[in-house]
């Protein structure tokens, strides 16, 4: 069995990291919205690799176990609500690219 | 021999999640996508996490990638090009800044120990506790789909 040193932990933090910085890179270049769920789900991906060290830590198991349900849930539920915005703003704007959304966000 | 496993699986992740984001299509983009988590799984799977394993290649990939990979496939539409090369410099710059941090506290902390995952699903949680969490899940997911269906109610009036 791979046991949890500095050397493993590492290559999970970094590959984890890099994962979700490509996550966000997609995120923000993305044109649709379609683009944009499929950049959340790869950032759930990333969450889940930055969980594996916590289950060497025999206190925590449980607990990394408990948040990667609650992780799953989380990407569950955030998939219901892309997926009626996508319906949605199909209906109104016949269209799901993010250039047609012209109210919300922050203005800086 | 292990660790070189765990690198090749964590390369081959990062290989696909660059897929996902060099790809002009939003099908193979999602296509990419679910590659990606299913390697992550393997890497539960060599450290013997397999109820995680079982959790993320099952629901998260079999469930929640494939309703992904569907409306993916529905709305495809002319690949555009979607690569920003300014954001892409500052995350490899910040990339190798946090590997270059991570890697040097095992430089300076040379007498770190390794532990092996001992995890067994026994005990997880008390049962009111585990009641709990069920209960409020169950509520989130209800709160959630009253909200959808308001949405999309107000969504149609328009």
């Amino acid at each position: 069995m791979l046991a949890i040193d500095m050397t493993t932990a590492s290559i999970i933090y970094v590959t984890s990291f890099v994962i979700l910085l490509i996550g966000y890179l997609t995120a923000i270049s993305s044109k649709d919205v379609i683009r944009l769920l499929i950049a959340l789900e790869l950032m759930f991906g990333a969450v889940f690799m930055a969980l594996i060290p916590l289950f060497s830590v025999a206190l925590l198991a449980n607990a990394a176990f408990g948040i990667a349900i609650v992780t799953i849930f989380t990407s569950s539920g955030e998939l219901l609500i892309l997926i009626a915005a996508i319906a949605i703003l199909d209906k109104q704007k016949r269209d799901i690219h993010t250039n047609v959304i012209k109210i919300g966000g922050d203005k800086v | 021999m292990e660790v070189w496993v765990l690198i090749a699986l964590a390369g081959i992740a990062v290989l696909s999640s660059l897929g996902v984001l060099l790809s002009k299509d939003n099908f193979y983009s999602s296509l990419y996508m679910s590659a990606t988590l299913i390697f992550v799984a393997s890497i539960y799977a060599i450290f013997s996490l397999q109820p995680v394993f079982v959790l993320i290649v099952f629901i998260f990939v079999g469930a929640i990638g494939i309703v992904t990979v569907a409306v993916a496939a529905t709305y495809r539409s002319d690949p555009e090009s979607q690569f920003s090369k300014p954001w892409a410099v500052l995350v490899v710059i910040t990339a190798a800044v946090v590997g270059f941090a991570i890697y040097s506290y095992k430089m300076l902390n040379p007498e770190m120990s390794s532990s092996v995952i001992k995890f067994e699903l026994i005990n997880f949680m008390s049962q009111s506790e585990y009641l709990i969490l069920v209960l409020s899940l169950v509520a989130l997911v209800v709160l959630l789909l009253l909200s959808v269906l308001k949405m999309v109610a107000g969504g149609t009036e328009d």
